[in-house]
């Protein structure tokens, strides 16, 4: 089980079948990794990309991890990486980014086996650019291996996804992506039950959250504060959407960030008032959650919790970030 | 590492590499530039990842040693500096080169020699050596007709082949198809085919600068790479991966019309047709007739633009065939008559919806095929 060997928690069966792959030479032209972000789709590929280039493998299709090669593409810094994503403040992928990497790909590999094309969040690609990229996914030039990973496979024009081998990775259960970050991170298991339920077990997310303590200090603190607004006054959370939208980080990013927090909590209401027995997010927060989910209708909880992600949807859309904030919380109860 | 240059060489030096710095690249290393020991002499080395050069100039070697400095800021301050020795010492902890020349004292900021990518190094019993200048005689008359559009990137590229004591150069365009040959002594019967980026060939013929030098040209089995290597200076490029058309088959065999004409002639007429015809489609027409009893055999160049104007030229010329009139883009014809050396040239057609044929005139080794236009 070359798999196992990989890290990467929770994909075992897929970097078991990816294992196989470059040990035995059967590889694919191009991969798309599906799921979540913070899920681990960057890793895998990276991991990949060093299973099929490392110099001194210690089995067939396992990376030794230590090497030049293997430790240049872990930093993402290796002459035959070529990575493609969102660049200079766009969220866009243009198609000039597609054009100049389509042009490094038909040169040969410089030091390595096979030269690496890797696709961060391709669903950021506009049209034009994903067709653009077509022709290279159907044909890729020899030598070549393609990595794309998008959230979902809906967001991609159904002709890539049918020019790609999909491997659709999943959160781990709760209970093993807190096991997973004790053994590997030790981190003590309160808090890496915290980790694993804030997020959803997604590995990932949960060891940069663990990474970025004030990153989890302001996630903390928006749930309070969004629990405090339950009840409040109009004034009270109109006053709360000003302050919110002054963030050092612009209104967007602010108000991005309170959605996140605000879907979490109605989603975590919803699941107490229906009496599911599904794990929460705030775990921390139970109590509280409780309380508040004996107050609400199911129905209520979850029309907001729909509300809210539409209006994530909305924020990309170019919506004002501050209206939108106070639209929403007029509904709250 | 502690060696001492002179400023001039060093400065020279950096000129040289310097083009194949990129400083928008993912690895900050590759804005840089390698500064490394090596036998004696101190190597520079720069590379994009699809060109490399490497320079290596004279110094006192006191300490071996390597790293790599900002490519823009160390040029820049070595150009700034006095013409007198420049000391460089290496703190290897830190990475900081400290520049000492005349009376200033510079420290610069580096990254480890150990994250700039490994340049290939040649094998020196492999490939085929040419002289520097027959060999930039050959890229100035074919690169210029490879494609600049990247959306079929064989054709940015040369083909370069080697067949016994052969070597061949073709591009095209799509448009145009350029070929030399020429003959080289090839006593280890090396043989090679490779499509080299035309950037890569146009960069080489900058920095070969002693026609007289000799250079020699190895493409290692497997790598994807070729290597230039010339007394002081090494230029290595990424070979371009995929089929490049094949150019043969659209050189037509035989002809109807045969025409001489002069070359200065022909390029003056094309170059007024050019002033025109640039403002519309590029077209020229050219009228080619034979001698007659009214006239002997000439060449009437005619461009046309509906804003412009229109303008008219005649060039004497022995046509031998028939008469013809037949449309060239003019940029391309300019072009090809740039480059040829010889008093006379030959442009051999057959109709006007196939392509002609533009040779110089005692010259078997150049063949340039250029595609007709719409008389419109």
């Amino acid at each position: 089980m070359t798999g196992m060997d990989w890290k990467v928690f929770g994909h075992e069966w897929a970097a078991e079948i990816l294992a196989v792959h470059a040990a035995q030479d059967t590889l694919r032209h191009a991969y798309l990794f599906t799921g979540p972000p913070g899920i681990g789709r960057r890793t895998l590929a990276l991991r990949f990309a060093q299973a099929i280039n490392c110099l001194t493998p210690t089995a067939p299709g396992l990376p030794c991890r230590a090497c030049r090669t293997c430790r240049q593409i872990e930093s993402q810094q290796f002459p035959d990486l070529s990575i493609l994503k969102a660049e200079g403040g766009s969220r866009e992928i243009k198609i000039d980014q597609v054009r100049t990497l389509q042009r490094t790909l038909m040169l040969a590999p410089y030091a390595a086996r096979y030269r690496v094309g890797l696709l961060l969040d391709f669903q950021n690609a506009n049209e034009s650019a994903q067709n653009a990229m077509l022709k290279t996914l159907e044909e890729a030039p020899t030598r070549v291996i393609l990595l794309a990973t998008t959230d979902a496979q809906e967001n991609l024009l159904p002709t890539i996804l049918s020019r790609c081998e999909i491997m659709r990775l999943r959160p781990l259960p709760l209970d093993r992506a807190a096991a997973a970050l004790m053994d590997e991170a030790h981190i003590e298991a309160a808090e890496a039950r915290r980790l694993a339920h804030l997020s959803g077990g997604r590995v990932g997310y949960a060891l940069q959250l663990h990474a970025n303590p004030k990153q989890l200090d302001k996630r903390q603190a928006l749930l309070e504060q969004a629990l405090s607004l339950v009840q409040a006054n109009r004034r009270t959370r109109f006053a709360y959407v000003e302050v919110l939208t002054k963030d050092k980080e612009g209104p967007r990013e602010a108000v991005r960030q309170a959605l996140e927090v605000w879907i979490s909590l109605w989603r975590d209401v919803m699941l107490c008032a229906s009496g599911a027995q599904t794990p929460l997010v705030n775990v921390d927060s139970e109590a509280a959650l409780r309380a508040l989910a004996r107050q609400v209708e199911v129905s209520q909880a979850r029309a907001l919790a729909a509300r809210l992600t539409l209006a994530l949807d909305q924020l990309d859309g170019n919506v004002n970030p501050r209206l939108l904030a106070e639209t929403l919380l007029l509904d709250w109860p | 590492m502690k060696v001492t240059v002179p400023q001039q060489q060093l400065a020279h030096g950096l000129s040289v590499v310097s083009r194949a710095v990129s400083p928008r690249n993912t690895l900050p290393v590759l804005a840089n530039i390698l500064i490394a020991t090596d036998e004696g002499r101190l190597r520079l080395s720069a590379t994009n990842l699809e060109l490399g050069i490497t320079c290596w100039i004279n110094a006192r070697v006191d300490e071996e040693g390597s790293t790599t400095m900002p490519a823009r800021t160390f040029a820049d301050l070595v150009n700034a500096l006095p013409n007198d020795q420049v000391s460089m010492t290496l703190n290897a902890i830190n990475q900081t080169l400290t520049v000492r020349c005349g009376s200033s004292t510079t420290d610069i900021k580096g990254i480890d020699a150990q994250e700039f990518p490994p340049m290939p190094v040649p094998d020196p019993n492999d490939g085929v050596t040419v002289r520097v200048g027959d060999f930039k005689e050959m890229i100035q008359q074919v690169a210029f007709a490879a494609s600049t559009d990247d959306v079929r990137p064989v054709l940015t590229g040369v083909l370069v082949t080697i067949n016994g004591t052969d070597m061949t150069m073709a591009a095209t365009d799509g448009f145009r198809v350029s070929i030399r040959k020429a003959t080289i002594d090839n006593l280890r019967g090396y043989s090679a085919s490779a499509i080299i980026p035309a950037r890569a060939l146009t960069e080489l013929a900058r920095i070969a600068t002693e026609p007289e030098g000799l250079i020699s040209m190895t493409v290692p089995a497997g790598r994807g790479q070729v290597i230039f290597h010339m007394k002081d200076v090494e230029l290595v490029s990424q070979l371009i991966d995929g089929n490049f058309p094949d150019y043969k088959a659209i050189v037509p065999r035989s002809f109807k019309t045969r025409t001489i004409l002069s070359t200065a002639a022909l390029l003056k007429a094309c170059k007024q047709a050019e002033i025109i015809a640039r403002e519309g489609t590029n077209v020229a027409r050219l009228n080619i007739n034979p001698s007659d009893i009214a006239a002997p055999g000439h060449i009437e160049v005619s461009a046309q633009s509906e804003q412009t104007g229109s303008s008219e030229a005649m060039v004497d010329a022995t046509v031998d065939g028939v008469p013809l009139l037949i449309a060239f883009n003019v940029k391309f014809l300019r072009e090809v008559l740039e480059i040829i050396k010889t008093p006379n040239v030959v442009i051999e057609t057959n109709a006007a919806n196939s392509p002609g044929m533009v040779r110089p005139v005692g010259d078997e080794t150049f063949t340039h095929v250029i595609m007709p236009m719409h008389l419109g």
